[in-house]
């Protein structure tokens, strides 16, 4: 090769030059012609900084000596050990620390999705496939309990069944006289009913649209055969649908391993523990090498339920030439069964969505918990002043408390989606464009990782990198930014998503069209590919933004009172028992959180079910 | 006014698996209008993409006029934006979000000409595909037809120095497809632009192009004009490729020949004794003919008895299915046939109408030379001749 060069030098002849370094020089050309690969590049660094390095350091702080653990080790501070895992695993106390928190994530979980199994799967076929009253209306109707934060629920709970056990007001039966017995009012039955409610619009979302995609003419078939309908049923329909169900089993079991605000609210009276309550009770205690472990193991899981859903995706596929062209969708006439089956959804609607909000929203407005009489009705908590209360001496809506923290939940959650929206888009646009292929893969593997890790386990680990100075970032914690980027960083997933399937979904001929004509890449850009997009940046601010407004898990462990946000500002007047004002903030959020996906499918006339996964 | 040449060109995409574009070399006149041809997946897109600069190449150049637009050994590549060319997608390629004529202009307003220059030339161009009057529309509130003629509007409203259509017509319904395909006759011939024309579609490729290019897996099999391309196919799959229903083919190289295979091998020994090495011989369905079992037979001709076993009409023409020992032969004639179902038959044909392929499936030249009447080719050849002459 030198002598070619040395050749080329002499001036020979030009085209003799060396092969490799004139191919070398045609793919830099090519490659280099557009900045994509560049800017590709540039967020794909950022990404390993603000996703992968979190979740390493929290693994690596669970098998390193923790500052002020040195006595306990015996080792310096940074020094490998086996300590946490010892400790949480094994140890003498790892029952209480674990192994029960555990086992009560799992039963919880479980119980969960089977009660909602049994609430969703009947709902979704009346919605779907029969002529139920009010069809249209239910559809929606039913899905707003995943539109409301599922503490919501947990505090109209409260505030209805809460005992003697507990300090503060009484809950509304209490005060009638009716204690309830501390099973009802606190632990595992109250939340496995709540997660079931909130999560029971997972499966008539998913299953009710597998089952509307479903094929009449494959019952129909079934039919003609001689099939009597419980036969098609058994050994059509539902076999069928097998793939939508688990599915959408699995997002409700790795949904509910993250929950927080429930078992915090419902389950912390009786030391009803699951692992994300266990995690904030070690990093609230400053237990963090503890909290690694826990937090490791909470991500091992949703990891393992990723794998399994993968798998069971890739089964699903064998299915899907069904309900490809001939679909048919036949209403099935209820007859008789039409009033009494629409009372059934109507009462689940009433259970799961008025009779928590008007609680809420009575509580509120009444100074001593179930008395009716009209003097007992005062609108002080809203908007009162000079209130006889240790704190928060005037109405919520004249707190100035509230008002900062709904300024911070609009601007850091606002924030961080309009971020997370343009960088989706961006990764979108780079995966699909670069022709070099490692990048687009590693883009899309690691924006997809944090939707791997539930959220309180990835405040932990954002708490392990950025609680202390390194290197030339200062130590984070405490402050806005770090709130914004975990919330950024944890968006990722769906931002990312959404902007890889628009752009998939726009593919490359109108650009190229455009490079024809002869538009450069940034006349492409401005011209051409985001005014076409416009429509999913909204999606993807605004979703996110939605799913932001009503977090608690990232929050909880990353906010301070100076940058409380109303999610944890609620939290912090359930501890002090401010139950009105707490249920008032609630409210307050619930109507955000409404309204907000209202807008959100009225101005992109998307679908609920897409932005299922925030 | 520039020729376009591709010379050894490949188009590998990384890891295994065949080539999409192997060895390339073709040589696109100006003002000609080329058809790529062939099976989908046989790497025409794929060229037209490469031309277009929208694909890069793993192997050799490309020139447009004197200017190398594209060569891996002296590692040059002009930009698509940079090579002055239309292209009109598949799938249209509208943008959704600009209006007919900003979609039309927009080639215009890139390269800065003055407004009233571009008002007009967008009022030309679309007066010429009539589309005046959807100027305000979007894209989405068009036809397809319409939006097709959008699409090539827009780029000819840039005057390109070539225009690259990839598969305009697939999208179209069968009665627009033909409006559009006179239209685009038409334009070529006031344009006068270089056109190439990416189709499956044989009868799109043979009423339309000047010149047809033949590809099959990443090679180019022939390239002619429409009239070579069927009437001398260079190899077995141009000629099963071009032609519906599709030509009659006997295989001369097995070792049991089907009854018609022996038939045809015995004509040739005893008609062609001097041509050897013949694989395969091939018979256009036109070219055959039918006398009813008993009747006479023109002289030297091929011949092989057999029945008639359907009759299907196609609207003015007759496809009839032949059956000849162990073997299905169709004929297409265009006159009432005379005969029923069961009928038993001869089946001839004359010798200038076959079609001798060697046994690597290539064309042997000596055939046409023994049983071709010289006519047609200097019919063809006559003005380059004359050219030559003067």
């Amino acid at each position: 090769m030198s002598d070619a060069t040395s050749l080329d030098r002499a001036g020979s002849q030009p085209a003799v030059r060396p092969a490799m370094l004139n191919r070398l020089r045609y793919a830099l050309r090519v490659s280099m012609r557009e900045p994509t690969t560049a800017i590709g590049i540039v967020i794909a660094l950022v990404f390993t900084y603000l996703i992968l390095a979190p979740i390493v350091t929290m693994l690596f702080q669970a098998v390193s000596v923790q500052f002020g653990d040195e006595r306990r080790t015996a080792a310096e501070a940074g020094a490998g050990t086996l300590y946490y895992l010892n400790r949480t695993f094994f140890s003498a106390i790892s029952t209480d620390l674990f192994w029960r928190p555990l086992l009560n994530t799992l039963t919880v979980a479980g119980s969960a999705i089977i009660v909602s199994m049994v609430v969703g799967i009947p709902l979704s076929w009346l919605v779907s496939r029969t002529d139920m009253l009010g069809r249209k209306w239910f559809a929606t109707a039913l899905i707003v309990p995943y539109m409301l934060p599922a503490w919501t629920f947990a505090l109209a709970w409260t505030t209805l069944f809460k005992n003697r056990t507990v300090g503060g007001q009484p809950g509304w039966f209490e005060a009638l006289g009716l204690t309830p017995p501390d099973w009802l009012a606190y632990g595992r039955v109250p939340i496995t009913i709540i997660l079931a409610l909130h999560y029971a619009p997972f499966i008539i979302l998913l299953f009710g649209s597998a089952l509307r995609r479903f094929d009449s003419q494959l019952e129909d078939s079934a039919r003609m055969l001689g099939a009597r309908p419980h036969h098609v049923a058994l050994q059509i329909i539902l076999p069928l649908m097998r793939p939508a169900l688990l599915s959408a089993i699995v997002l409700i079991f790795a949904k509910c391993l993250g929950e927080f605000g429930v078992p915090y609210v419902l389950g912390l009276p009786v030391k009803f523990e699951v692992l994300s309550t266990s995690l904030f009770r070690n990093l609230a205690s400053r237990q963090t090498g503890v909290g690694a472990v826990i937090a490791g193991s909470i991500m091992a899981l949703g990891v393992l339920t990723l794998l399994i859903d993968a798998k069971l995706v890739k089964e699903a596929r064998r299915f899907v030439t069904i309900g490809s062209k001939g679909t048919m969708n036949r209403l099935t006439r209820l007859g008789v069964w039409r009033l009494p089956l629409t009372m059934f959804a109507l009462l689940i609607f009433v259970i799961s969505v008025c009779l928590p909000l008007l609680t809420l929203m009575l509580s509120t407005v009444m100074k001593q918990p179930a008395n009716f009489a009209i003097s007992n009705f005062t609108l002080d908590y809203w908007i009162g002043t000079n209130l006889e209360t240790v704190a928060l001496r005037t109405g919520i809506l004249l707190s100035p408390d509230l008002w900062a923290a709904g300024w911070n939940t609009l601007w850091i959650v606002g924030s961080a989606s309009i971020v997370s929206g343009v960088l989706g888009l961006l990764v979108g646009y780079v995966v699909v464009r670069t022709t070099w292929r490692p990048l687009s893969t590693f883009l899309r593997q690691v924006t997809f990782l944090p939707y791997l890790v539930p959220g309180i386990a990835f405040a932990a680990a954002y708490l392990s990198l950025f609680a202390v100075p390194r290197g030339p970032v200062p130590a984070l914690y405490g402050t806005v930014t770090i709130l914004i980027l975990a919330l950024m960083a944890d968006q990722m997933p769906y931002a990312s998503r959404a902007g890889i399937s628009a752009m998939m979904q726009l593919g490359k001929d109108p650009e190229e069209a455009a490079q024809i004509a002869g538009a450069g890449w940034f006349r492409r850009m401005i011209s051409i590919v985001i005014p076409i997009q416009k429509g999913s940046l909204v999606t993807g601010v605004l979703l996110p933004f939605i799913s932001g407004i009503k977090g608690l898990s990232l929050f909880v462990i990353l906010a301070v009172p100076s940058t409380d946000v109303l999610t944890t500002f609620s939290m912090r007047l359930v501890d002090y028992h401010y139950t009105q004002a707490a249920n008032g903030v609630v409210l307050i959020i619930a109507a955000m959180a409404y309204f907000g996906t209202l807008a959100a499918q009225k101005l992109t006339k998307t679908n609920i079910a897409e932005g299922l996964g925030g | 006014m520039p020729t376009i040449e591709l010379r050894d060109v490949q188009k590998s995409y990384g890891g295994q698996g065949a080539n999409a574009v192997r060895d390339l070399n073709l040589e696109i006149g100006d003002g000609e209008f080329m058809c790529l041809l062939g099976p989908s997946g046989c790497g025409k897109t794929t060229t037209l993409r490469m031309i277009a600069g929208l694909e890069n190449l793993s192997g050799g150049e490309i020139r447009v006029g004197d200017r190398l637009v594209d060569s891996i050994n002296q590692g040059v590549f002009v930009a698509p934006e940079h090579r002055h060319m239309g292209l009109v997608f598949q799938s249209y390629a509208l943008w959704p979000h600009l209006t007919i004529e900003r979609n039309t202009d927009f080639g215009l307003r890139l390269r800065k000409v003055p407004k009233a220059e571009r008002e007009q030339r967008v009022d030309a161009v679309m007066r010429v595909l009539d589309i005046e009057k959807y100027r305000h529309r979007y894209p989405s509130q068009l036809s397809g037809g319409q939006q097709q003629r959008v699409a090539l509007a827009r780029m000819l409203a840039v005057n390109p120095n070539v225009l690259l259509l990839d598969e305009p017509l697939s999208n179209l319904d069968a009665r627009l497809r033909l409006e559009m395909r006179a239209e685009l006759k038409a334009l070529h011939a006031a344009f006068k632009t270089t056109i190439v024309f990416v189709t499956h579609d044989q009868w799109e490729a043979m009423t339309l192009a000047t010149t047809i290019a033949v590809m099959n897996e990443g090679t180019l099999q022939q390239m002619g004009t429409p009239d070579d391309i069927y009437e001398r196919p260079a190899n077995r799959f141009v000629a099963e490729f071009v032609g519906s229903p599709p030509i009659n083919i006997m295989e001369l190289g097995s070792p049991e020949l089907s009854e018609r295979a022996f038939a045809m091998k015995k004509f040739l020994a005893e008609h062609f004794p001097s041509l050897a090495g013949v694989g395969s011989v091939g018979l256009r369905p036109e070219a055959l003919h039918i006398s009813e079992a008993g009747e006479p037979v023109p002289e030297k001709v091929f011949q092989v008895p057999g029945v008639v076993t359907g009759i299907l009409p196609t609207g003015g023409n007759w496809i009839l299915e032949l059956q000849c020992g162990d073997g299905t032969l169709f004929l297409t004639t265009h006159e009432v046939p005379e005969v029923a179902v069961g009928t038993d038959v001869t089946v001839w044909a004359k010798p200038k109408s076959l079609h001798a392929f060697d046994s690597a499936g290539r064309r042997i030249e000596e055939a046409d030379r023994l049983m071709r009447t010289p006519k047609k080719a200097v019919l063809t050849k006559a003005p380059k001749l004359k050219e030559l002459a003067g």
